[in-house]
């Protein structure tokens, strides 16, 4: 497993505390003045990413671009990216990964729509059984399940069982490729074109047995500039000479429709159902459930980007620009379903969409692993922080003077960490010097 | 060892704001190791509390008390007070407005929920004099009770 979703840039970052106060999980100091990560507590969210301003933290995975290969490389395509590309037809942008270097790409809109036919079954036979508990929560955010499993375990059990619609493509695609081209599934190289940091890495599969932790991830940005050349070539070209040659179905409206807050609800029919987005507007909202709010809802859909996946911090094009995108492609080609009900029934009732691994299974992963503060060290806690100067200042590394208190007490920072201590020291210590100077 | 005592002011008719008093202590328990399933009861219970003085009570105190053998609540207003407790604590007896029942409250849920998730209940309260809910709940596991 990485150890990581971000990386610092030592020789960029020049420990502005920008980062520290902007991380959700309060998993960055400074540390002689340059960022460090308590990577037990990073959810991969990527709020760092957005307010460095030096440009000295990425995500892990970007490291690895479209590489030189002998294998057959397919790009899983986040509707993101066609937000990304005003005025241009998905079916474009597909091909344009494919005169990029691709061999093929894959449109996800059908798999949303199964993935969401699925949603629709298992709450209808939870209104009568009620195995779960109201309210389900989407398992699609990578992010918010990290922040449940880390501060929230409790409510594990309201994550939806189901797989990902990524999973369900992981899951058939290689054999399908590797059987159409005559070569083992090992030389089926899967890449997921993603607005997100944190895809690619084991504990994010829905099955742990199944490959995908080992798929590179591409941030939408960094293949951007590329494939943006190529899009404005495409659109030149005559296709009759250039045959589209993507796998399994043509786009439609509700891959890019996914893209937005909400666009994984709004494709579903179910009556109580709310789509919350943004990082402090999830944490809200995830308070209340534990709570006791909410059991009247059936479903909320969480995202932690603003807006939605078009928010994401890998993207290229600012989200409002990507949503009006996105707009008008759905009023191009509507809404319409495609799937068969009775088709998708069976493989329902087979089992074919549940996620191999329990959500609370999820826990062990990636609980806090920080120890339990005791009565004793809770005291402290609230005694350093009475001494504090309870500004928030963050000069002393730690993003406000509570978890600074915190720090001191579990032994990763010093009380001279924080001027007021430090000058209360010097003080002291003059006092000594002026003593013996007399 | 005297307990931890944390205490939060609660602002009456303050929609915005209710409930942030159950969401500190919520966290604190959460770093304080406490077993989730009893973090889930006292947050729910905490919530009804403090949701109640905000909705009938006026200003009022919140205040947690954490002792290596229990943990307890006390949510007090100086508002007017409860005429009938055990009127009050009838499922579904409520006096809320209609306008905070518009907003999804004023099921007279609330106490007997505080009542279902807590180990006792007690309600000190008479017209006038202003009401306090005070709930204990046994035998936490905090990180006291773990070797490190
Ligand atoms: N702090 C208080 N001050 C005055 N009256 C109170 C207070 N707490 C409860 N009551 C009275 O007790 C009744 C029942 O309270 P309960 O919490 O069970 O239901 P509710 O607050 O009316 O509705 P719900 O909690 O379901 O939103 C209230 O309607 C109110 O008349
Ligand atoms: S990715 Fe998110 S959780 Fe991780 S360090 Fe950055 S801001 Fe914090
Ligand atoms: S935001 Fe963080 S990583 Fe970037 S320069 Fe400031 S302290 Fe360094
Ligand atoms: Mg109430």
């Amino acid at each position: 497993m990485p150890s990581a979703y971000v990386q610092f840039e030592e020789k960029y970052c020049t420990g502005c505390t920008k980062c520290v106060r902007a991380c959700p999980t309060k998993s960055i100091r400074i540390r002689n003045q340059r960022a460090v990560l308590l990577e037990h507590l990073c959810i991969g969210c990527g709020e760092c990413i957005r307010v460095c301003p030096e440009g000295a933290i990425s995500p892990v995975m970007s490291r690895r671009g479209l590489e030189k290969t002998d294998k057959i490389t397919v790009a899983i395509v986040s509707p993101i990216l066609y937000a990304q590309f005003p005025g241009v037809m998905p079916c474009d942008v597909l091909m344009s990964l494919n005169h990029m270097g691709f061999d093929h790409a894959i449109d996800l809109s059908y798999y949303l729509e199964m993935y969401q036919y699925a949603v629709e079954r298992f709450i209808e036979q939870n209104r009568e059984r009620k195995e779960t508990p109201w309210p389900l929560i989407s398992p699609i955010c990578p992010v918010v399940k990290r922040l449940i499993a880390l501060k929230h375990p409790g409510l594990l059990d309201h994550i939806l069982p189901l797989k990902r619609p990524v999973a369900l493509v992981e899951s058939g695609i290689r054999r399908e490729i590797s059987e159409q081209y005559a070569v083992s599934e090992d030389d089926v190289l899967l890449y997921h074109l993603t607005p997100c940091p944190s895809k690619v890495t084991y504990g994010d599969t829905d099955d742990p047995e199944d490959r995908s932790g080992l798929n590179p991830a591409i941030g939408v940005n960094d293949i951007f500039p590329r494939l943006l050349e190529e899009v404005e070539a495409t659109r030149e070209m005559d296709l009759n000479l250039y045959p589209y040659r993507h796998l399994s179905f043509i786009p439609n409206a509700r891959g890019p429709l996914w893209a937005m807050s909400g666009g994984e609800i709004a494709g579903m029919n179910i009556d109580r159902a709310l789509a919350v987005s943004g990082l402090q507007e999830v944490k809200k909202y995830i308070e209340k459930i534990e709570m006791g709010l909410f059991q009247d809802t059936e479903y909320i859909e969480f995202r932690a980007c603003p807006e939605g996946c078009i928010g994401g911090p890998l993207t290229a094009v600012d989200k409002y620009l990507a949503r009006s995108t996105v707009q008008k492609l759905i009023k191009m080609f509507g809404l319409g379903r495609r799937i068969q009900p009775r088709k998708l029934r069976r493989l329902y009732d087979r089992g074919w969409f549940f996620s191999q691994t329990k959500p609370s299974d999820y826990r062990e992963e990636i609980e806090d692993k920080s120890r339990s503060l005791t009565i004793e060290d809770m005291r402290r806690i609230e005694y350093i922080l009475s001494q504090t100067p309870g500004h928030d200042c963050a000069a002393c590394g730690a993003p406000d003077c509570r978890t600074f208190a915190e720090d001191v007490v579990r032994g990763y920072a010093r009380l001279t960490d924080c001027y007021k201590f430090a000058l209360d020291q010097c003080r002291d210590s003059n006092k000594f010097s002026d003593k013996t100077s007399e | 060892m005297p307990p931890l005592k944390k205490c939060f002011h609660i602002k009456g008719r303050d929609f915005i704001h209710a409930g942030q008093a159950a969401i500190t202590v919520q966290k604190l328990l959460r770093q304080m190791g406490i077993a989730q399933s009893l973090i889930r009861r006292i947050a729910i219970c905490g919530y009804e509390g403090e949701m109640n003085v905000v909705m009938h009570g006026g200003d009022g105190l919140f205040c947690v008390e954490i002792d290596a053998d229990r943990i307890s609540l006390e949510i007090s207003d100086d508002g007017p007070g409860i005429e009938d407790i055990a009127r009050a604590m009838e499922r579904g007896f409520s006096t809320a407005l209609e306008e905070y029942q518009e907003m999804g409250f004023g099921a007279g849920m609330g106490l007997p929920n505080m009542e279902n998730h807590s180990d006792e209940l007690h309600i000190e309260s008479a017209p006038g004099k202003g009401t306090t809910v005070r709930m204990l709940f046994h035998s936490p596991e905090t990180g006291d009770s773990q070797e490190d």
